[in-house]
C-alpha cells in the first residue's frame, strides 16, 4: 500500500504578482497524520487549497490519492476538507447539514454522524449558528469523517477552539485515523502539540517547502550539540542547521544521528519536534528534504547574551 | 515502521456515477426556502391587493365608461382609480427587478462572502453540477412565478385598456404584460447572479444588479424597444388609440423638418377659440395640425400599430430569455475557472 | 490507609475478590468448606471492609488487597462499565520532554512491577487510547511493537496485545541490600560536594555508560520470562 496520499512536483501559484507557493515538491505517504506548519503567510492555506480542488496551480502539478487529479470527481469523492473556521451554513440545523451533506456526495454513514453527535452532546435540531465554536468545528469535523475519505485535509483547525475542545477534536480526528486508517493533512501554526499527533511534517516557510519526511527519521537525524562556544566555529564534521551561542557555551543543531562521534568536551541530546521546527524557521536557507541534502554554505547564528 | 494499512473500502466503482440531480434539488430547496418563501409572500400580498382594487375598477370601469370619455367615467373612474393605477404601474415596474435581483444575488455572493463555498464546492458532487444544480431550479421557479403574476396584472390593467386611456404598447405598461414580465424577471435574476459570483458580497452585489437592470430597463423603453421592428410613417394624425406613436414631425415645402421651436413661432398667429387647454387636448393636437397643413406644412407620424404588440413582445422576450441564458452561462464559467 | 472501607462493592468486585479466594484454595491454604463460606460471604458482602476481612488471614504479595476495578480504557476516569477491558490506563506527560511512544513503554513496564498488570493482561485497545489521549495511532503501534520486541507482551489477531511476562522481581532482602549501598554512595557524594541535581546527572552518565557497555548500543533490558534470560 505504497501510496501517496499527496504528490506534488515543482508546485507554485501566484495571486497578482505574489508568489505565495513555490517549487513545492512533496511526496507524503499514506497512513499517515501530516503536519503543515509554517508561519502566517507562509502558504499552507494555499497548499490546501490546491490538494483540495479550490485553487488551480500556477505551475506544477499536484495529484492526490495515489494519482487523482486534484478537484477531479475521484478526488472530491475521497477528500474531505474542513477549512478554516469551519464553514457552516449558520441558519441550518445540525440535522439539515446532515441531510445536506448525505445529498451531496455519494458516500455518507448517517448512523456513524448520529452516533458521534449524539456522543459529543451536539443537539440535532438547533441552528448551527447558536452551537459553540467547539461544537461547530466537532459538526464540521463530523460531517466530514461521515463522508468516510481516504484522506481529511484540515485547515488550522483547532486555531479558535479552548483547550478542552482543542482536545476532544484531535480525539476524533485520532480515532477516524486508528479506526478507518484515514490520512489526515493539517496544517498548523502551533507547534507545540504537533509532537504527539503528527508522524509526518512538512514545513513551508515564504511558500516554500524547507522540511519534509517522516517525524521519526527527521528526530533520528537530527542533534543538538552543546559545547565550548569558542570550538563552535571550527566545527565541520556534519551540516550544521542552526546555532545558539552565548560567551561561553554554545548550541549546534546539527543532522546527525546517534551514531555519529560527538566530539570531545561535547554533549549530544536529542532534539524535540518543536525545537528542531522553530530551528529551521529561523534558518530560511535551510532544508531537510528526502533526497540530496540541502546544506547550508554560512553558519548564521543567534547570539544569546 | 509501518503505517496503518488502508481499510477495505467497499468496490469502488472506476467509474464514479455522478450525484443525482434530485438530490441537489433538495439542497437548493432547503437552502433557499426563506427566499422563495419570502417572493411568494411578498407578490401575495401585492396579489392581494391588485385583486381588490383590481375589482372595484373592473365595476366602476363597466357601470360609467360606456361610452368612454363620458363626464361620469371621468368622475367616477378616471378620477378616482387614475392615480392609484399609475402608482401601482410604477411599483409593478419595479417588481421583476426585486425578485429576481433578491433571489438571484445571493445564491453565489452569500456562499462567497461567508465562505461556506469551501465546503460546499469540495463535496463529492462537485462545483459545476451544485451550481448549475442551484442556478437553473430558481430561474424557472422565478420566473414561472413571475409569468403567473402577469396574468392578474393584465386583468388588473384590463379597464384602463378598454377605456381607452393606456395602450398596451405604453412604456409604462408594456413590460408588465404579455411575456416581457417574465423575462424581465429572469433577467434580473441572471444579471443579480453573475453580479454575485463577480462582486462576491451579497448587498453590493445586490446595489449593483439593481443599478444595471434599471439602466437597461429605461434604455431599452426609451430607446430599443422602438427599433425592433421598422416604425410605419404616415401623414394621418388621427391614428387609433392602440397605436404606440413613436414621433411626429412636419416638414416645410422644401422637405426640411420644422424644428420645435419654429413650430410654436407659427402656432402663435393662430388663436382659434377652441385653442385653449381642454378636457381633450388631442382636438387642439388635431386642429394646430390641420392650420398647419393649411399653410403648406406636411405631418409625419412614425408608429408601431398595436397589431405589433405580441411580435414585440416575443422579440423583447427572446433577447431578455438569451441575454439570461449567456449571463448564467458566464456565471457557471467563472465557478469552474474562479480560484479560491 | 484505606479509608474507603465503608463504601459499597459492585458485583464485579465480588466476582474477582472470588476469583482470588480460588487461587488461595487452588493453592491449598483454604479448604473446601472455608472456600465455600467465604465464597458465600463475599457473594453477600456490602462494603469493602467486608471484602478485605475476607483475606485477613490470607498473605496476598503485590496485588493490593482489594482489586482496582477493571476500567475499559476509554472512557472518563471512574466511569464506564466492566468490560473485557484493559485493567489500566495511560496518562500523557505533554511537557516531560519525553517522546510519547516512551512514556506509554515506561508505564507499562511501571504498572507491571506495581501488579496492576499481570500475565494475560490486556493492555488498551490502540483506537481506546488514540481517543483518550489523542495521539497519533501510529505512535500507540509503536509503545506497543516496543513492548513486543523486548517480550513483554504478545498480540493476538482481531483481540489486542496482552501480557506475556512479568518484570523479574528482585527478591526483598536483596533490595534491601542494595538500598543500603546506595545510601552509603549517597553519603559519599555529599561529603564530596554534589548537590542534588549534581548526583541525579551523575547517576544518569554513569547509568548510561553502564548499558551502553554492557549491550553495545541502546538501554533494552532483557525480560525475564521464567525460562531464560533474553540478552538484547
Amino acid at each position: 500500500m505504497n501510496v501517496n496520499i499527496i504528490e506534488t512536483s515543482g508546485l507554485g501559484k501566484r495571486y497578482g504578482s505574489t508568489w505565495a507557493l513555490r517549487e513545492c515538491s512533496l511526496a507524503v505517504p499514506a497512513g499517515h497524520v501530516t503536519a503543515l506548519v509554517g508561519p502566517n503567510g507562509a502558504g499552507k492555506t494555499t497548499l490546501l487549497n490546491l490538494a483540495v480542488g479550490l485553487a488551480e496551480p500556477t505551475a506544477g502539478t499536484v495529484t492526490v490519492l495515489g494519482g487523482l487529479a486534484s478537484g477531479s470527481p475521484a478526488a472530491l469523492d475521497g477528500i474531505a476538507f474542513v477549512a478554516q473556521d469551519t464553514p457552516l451554513y449558520k441558519n441550518l440545523s445540525a440535522a439539515d447539514m446532515l441531510h445536506l451533506t448525505r445529498n451531496l456526495n455519494r458516500r455518507f454513514d448517517q448512523p456513524y454522524a448520529k452516533a458521534r453527535l449524539g456522543e459529543l452532546g451536539i443537539p440535532l435540531n438547533r441552528r448551527a449558528g447558536k452551537l459553540s465554536g467547539g461544537q461547530q468545528a466537532q459538526l464540521a469535523l463530523t460531517l466530514a469523517l461521515a463522508r468516510r475519505p481516504r484522506l481529511l485535509v484540515l485547515d488550522e483547525p483547532v486555531a479558535m477552539l479552548d483547550p478542552l475542545a482543542r482536545h476532544d477534536f484531535m480525539a476524533l480526528v485520532m480515532t477516524a485515523a486508528a479506526d478507518d486508517g484515514v490520512s489526515v493533512l493539517l496544517s498548523s501554526h502551533v507547534l507545540a502539540e504537533l509532537e504527539r499527533v503528527a508522524d509526518y511534517l512538512i514545513l513551508l516557510s515564504r511558500g516554500r517547502v524547507q522540511v519534509a519526511g517522516e517525524v521519526d527519521d527527521l528526530i533520528a537525524s537530527h542533534r543538538v550539540l552543546t559545547g565550548p562556544a569558542a570550538e563552535a566555529d571550527r566545527y565541520t564534521e556534519r551540516p550544521l542547521v542552526h546555532a545558539r551561542r552565548a560567551d561561553a557555551q554554545a548550541h549546534l543543531l546539527v543532522r546527525a544521528t546517534a551514531d555519529d562521534p560527538v566530539p570531545p568536551r561535547w554533549e549530544a541530546h536529542p532534539v524535540g519536534l518543536e525545537e528542531l521546527a522553530m530551528a529551521y524557521l529561523r534558518e530560511p536557507g535551510a532544508g531537510a528534504l528526502p533526497g540530496p541534502a540541502c546544506g547550508r554554505d554560512t553558519h548564521p547564528t543567534e547570539v544569546t547574551k | 515502521m509501518t503505517a496503518l494499512t488502508m481499510p477495505g473500502r467497499p468496490a469502488h466503482d472506476a467509474r464514479l456515477r455522478p450525484v443525482p440531480w434530485r438530490r441537489m434539488a433538495w439542497v437548493t430547496w432547503r437552502q433557499h426556502r426563506a427566499a422563495l418563501g419570502g417572493v411568494a409572500a411578498f407578490l401575495s400580498a401585492f396579489a392581494v391587493y391588485l385583486w381588490l382594487t383590481g375589482l372595484q375598477m373592473h365595476h366602476a370601469e363597466a357601470a360609467y365608461c360606456h361610452p368612454a370619455g363620458s363626464l361620469g367615467c371621468a368622475i367616477n373612474f378616471t378620477g378616482r382609480y387614475g392615480e392609484t393605477a399609475i402608482i401601482v404601474s410604477i411599483a409593478l415596474q419595479a417588481v421583476p427587478a426585486l425578485i429576481g435581483v433578491f433571489a438571484g444575488a445571493p445564491v453565489l455572493a452569500r456562499e462567497l462572502e461567508t465562505g461556506t463555498f469551501r465546503y460546499a464546492w469540495t463535496q463529492g458532487i462537485g462545483r459545476l453540477r451544485w451550481t448549475v444544480g442551484k442556478l437553473v431550479p430558481l430561474a424557472v421557479a422565478v420566473t414561472a412565478v413571475a409569468g403567473a403574476f402577469t396574468v392578474l396584472i393584465a386583468w388588473y390593467n384590463q379597464p384602463w385598456v378598454a377605456a381607452g386611456y393606456v395602450t398596451p404598447f405604453s412604456a409604462r405598461v408594456f413590460d408588465l404584460l404579455g411575456v416581457a414580465f417574465g423575462a424581465w424577471t429572469l433577467a434580473a435574476f441572471a444579471i443579480g447572479v453573475l453580479a454575485g459570483m463577480l462582486i462576491r458580497r451579497a448587498v453590493p452585489a445586490i446595489a449593483a444588479s439593481l443599478a444595471a437592470y434599471a439602466g437597461l430597463a429605461f434604455a431599452t423603453a426609451l430607446w430599443l424597444r422602438e427599433h425592433y421592428i421598422t416604425p410605419l410613417v404616415t401623414h394621418n394624425p388621427n391614428l387609433p388609440g392602440s397605436a404606440w406613436i413613436i414621433s411626429h414631425w412636419y416638414t416645410g415645402r422644401n422637405g426640411k423638418p420644422l424644428s420645435q421651436a419654429a413650430i410654436s413661432q407659427i402656432l402663435q398667429a393662430y388663436h382659434p377659440a377652441t385653442n385653449k387647454i381642454g378636457p381633450n387636448t388631442f382636438q387642439t393636437f388635431l386642429n394646430a395640425v390641420g392650420y398647419l397643413t393649411q399653410h403648406g406644412y406636411t405631418f409625419w407620424a412614425s408608429y408601431q400599430p398595436g397589431s405589433r404588440f405580441w411580435p414585440f413582445q416575443w422579440i423583447e422576450g427572446g433577447w431578455l430569455l438569451a441575454l439570461s441564458v449567456l449571463l448564467i452561462a458566464a456565471t457557471v464559467w467563472l465557478v469552474r475557472r474562479r480560484a479560491a | 490507609m484505606y479509608s474507603d472501607q465503608h463504601l459499597r462493592v459492585s458485583d464485579a468486585e465480588r466476582e474477582a475478590v472470588c476469583g482470588r479466594l480460588a487461587e488461595h484454595f487452588a493453592a491449598g491454604r483454604l479448604d473446601q468448606a472455608e472456600f465455600d463460606d467465604r465464597v458465600g460471604r463475599a457473594m453477600s458482602a456490602k462494603t469493602r471492609a467486608d471484602l478485605r476481612g475476607l483475606f485477613a488471614d490470607l498473605s496476598e504479595t503485590g496485588a493490593p488487597a482489594v482489586p482496582e476495578l477493571p476500567r475499559g480504557g476509554g472512557g472518563t476516569p471512574g466511569d464506564g462499565p466492566r468490560g473485557p477491558g484493559s485493567p489500566i490506563e495511560f496518562r500523557l506527560d505533554a511537557a516531560s520532554g519525553v517522546p510519547t511512544y516512551l512514556q506509554l513503554v515506561h508505564q507499562v513496564e511501571h504498572a507491571l512491577r506495581l501488579g496492576y498488570l499481570t500475565l494475560g493482561d490486556q493492555l488498551p485497545k490502540v483506537r481506546d487510547v488514540v481517543a483518550s489521549l489523542a495521539i497519533n495511532p501510529n505512535t500507540v503501534l509503536k509503545a506497543y511493537k516496543e513492548l513486543e520486541t523486548k517480550g513483554l507482551t504478545a498480540g493476538r489477531p482481531g483481540q489486542g496485545t496482552f501480557i506475556q511476562a512479568t518484570l523479574g522481581q528482585v527478591a526483598l532482602p536483596e533490595l534491601a541490600g542494595l538500598h543500603k549501598s546506595l545510601l552509603g554512595w549517597l553519603t559519599t557524594a555529599d561529603a564530596a560536594g554534589l548537590d542534588e541535581d549534581g548526583i541525579v546527572a551523575l547517576f544518569a552518565s554513569a547509568l548510561r555508560d553502564f548499558y551502553k557497555r554492557r549491550s553495545g548500543t541502546g538501554e533494552r533490558r532483557a525480560a525475564r520470562s521464567g525460562e531464560a534470560e533474553g540478552v538484547a
